[in-house]
């Protein structure tokens, strides 16, 4: 049982995200908010696999509430009640798609939209393989970190010139992204990308029961909070 | 040679070429990954900010709607702006960030304000004035978006207030930015399969006259 979010579609996975944002929508007063939580926390602690992602993550959800929190008593009428029921739809919200996140295989993603969900082939195609080209990003970016430093116009200790530079190495890696966009383009073309007729994947797209039970679980942790609404 | 070299006429085309699609998934991986480092200097500028009047946070959020006004400006088709946000915005998502996949959906948003500018301009308009209509409609739908999902609980005078901003911003950072950036993109040569980088090359180089 333990883990089994690991071996989860990724199509669920994202269904799981989504349905956080739909139940928070429900959390309407504290009893809901808490118990919602705690049956996502509940949830995850018994499904989601051991070390999958960095726990920091959390952090940032945390965050989100307590401000969310905050401005909701600060502008929301001073009461104390509005803002924890705040700071607990945004927790519900959030939680679930920060968890599943780093489980996500964006590759395998693009197997189940295009294959199961039939998104339009070419599109999915076309952002899977800029996916691909994600890990050189940080390869063109060290090395036009590197080039401007070796050439003198590194940046000077202060923080605005950090930035500056910061600015000018984004802008570099923009323009060695849109000109690799365009050589892959006529790349794809070459092989006939655009005009094909019948199009064949290289990997399957599986649906297995364990992703029919996952998909049900969600079902009941997006519509837990409406059911709580209506009994409390 | 026809990706690059194709006539004026089908650039203006509503079908994606190759170039095309591509293009808007790479902004929109780049993007996102630029979405990201500003959510972590969002975090630190933000602070003060979110203590003291969170509606002025809102002034800071015009950097999450650059996607859709660049996919839009260089692309230039049909629902490439939405495309570039959505694919930026799933991106930023999957690098994590505090709103889980609400990402997205902001993304949807956001992108589809700065699509229905370029939509009633029937796809024809592409000037700074333009980006920065499209930035301003993409701040206030995102808005609109984060008062229901986010703060549902502000009295209304602080909702409009943060409407105000994040237009704002929209219309800064994401329109004149944005616009700017796609001039200095045009100027390395990198959009010449691109209305902009087609556009500047006309200027440079007139067409020369036909001859008599």
């Amino acid at each position: 049982m333990t883990g089994v979010l690991g071996r989860a579609n990724p199509l669920v996975l994202v269904a799981l995200g989504l349905g956080g944002l739909v139940g928070s929508l429900a959390v309407r007063d504290v009893t809901t908010g808490v118990v919602t939580l705690g049956a996502y926390l509940a949830a995850g602690t018994l499904l989601l696999p051991r070390g999958a992602g960095p726990a920091a993550r959390y952090l940032t959800v945390v965050v989100g509430g307590l401000s969310v929190a905050w401005s909701a008593w600060l502008l929301g009428g001073h009461d104390l009640a509005v803002a924890l029921v705040a700071g607990l739809r945004v927790a519900v919200l959030a939680l679930p798609g920060v968890a599943v996140a780093p489980l996500v295989d964006p590759s395998a993603l693009a197997d189940q939209l295009g294959q199961r969900l039939r998104l339009p082939a070419r599109f999915v195609v076309g952002v899977a393989a800029a996916l691909h080209r994600f890990e050189s990003l940080g390869q063109v970016w060290e090395q036009a970190d590197r080039a401007r430093r070796s050439r003198g116009f590194g940046p000077g200790p202060g923080p605005l010139e950090r930035g500056r530079h910061a600015a000018s190495v984004t802008f570099a890696v923009l323009v060695a992204t849109l000109r690799d966009a365009t050589s892959m383009a006529v790349a794809m073309d070459a092989r006939g990308f655009a005009g094909a007729h019948a199009r064949t994947w290289a990997e399957p797209a599986p649906w297995t029961r364990l992703d029919g039970g996952v998909l049900a679980l969600g079902v009941v942790g997006t519509v837990l909070p409406y059911a709580l609404a209506v009994l409390v | 040679m026809s990706v690059l070299n194709a006539p004026r006429r089908a650039l203006g085309g509503l079908r994606y070429r190759t170039v095309d699609l591509v293009t808007v998934a790479m902004l929109g991986v780049a993007v996102g990954v630029v979405f990201w480092g500003w959510t972590q200097l969002y975090h630190l500028v933000s602070a003060g900010l979110a203590v003291a009047f969170p509606p002025a946070t809102g002034l800071l959020g015009g950097g999450w709607l650059l996607g859709g006004v660049l996919g839009g400006l260089v692309v230039r088709k049909p629902g490439a702006a939405v495309l570039t946000e959505v694919v930026a915005a799933s991106v930023e998502a999957l690098l994590g960030t505090g709103w889980g996949f609400s990402a997205v959906v902001s993304g949807v948003v956001q992108g589809l304000g700065a699509e229905l500018v370029l939509a009633l301009l029937l796809y024809r308009r592409f000037g700074t004035v333009v980006a920065v209509l499209a930035g301003t409609a993409a701040g206030a739908a995102g808005a609109v978006y984060e008062w229901f999902a986010y703060y549902p609980d502000w009295a209304w005078g602080f909702r409009l207030a943060y409407l105000g901003c994040f237009a704002l911003s929209g219309a800064v950072l994401a329109g004149l930015g944005g616009a700017a950036l796609v001039r200095a993109l045009a100027r390395t040569g990198v959009l010449d399969a691109f209305g902009p980088g087609r556009e500047l090359a006309d200027r440079e180089q007139p067409a020369p006259a036909a001859r008599a």
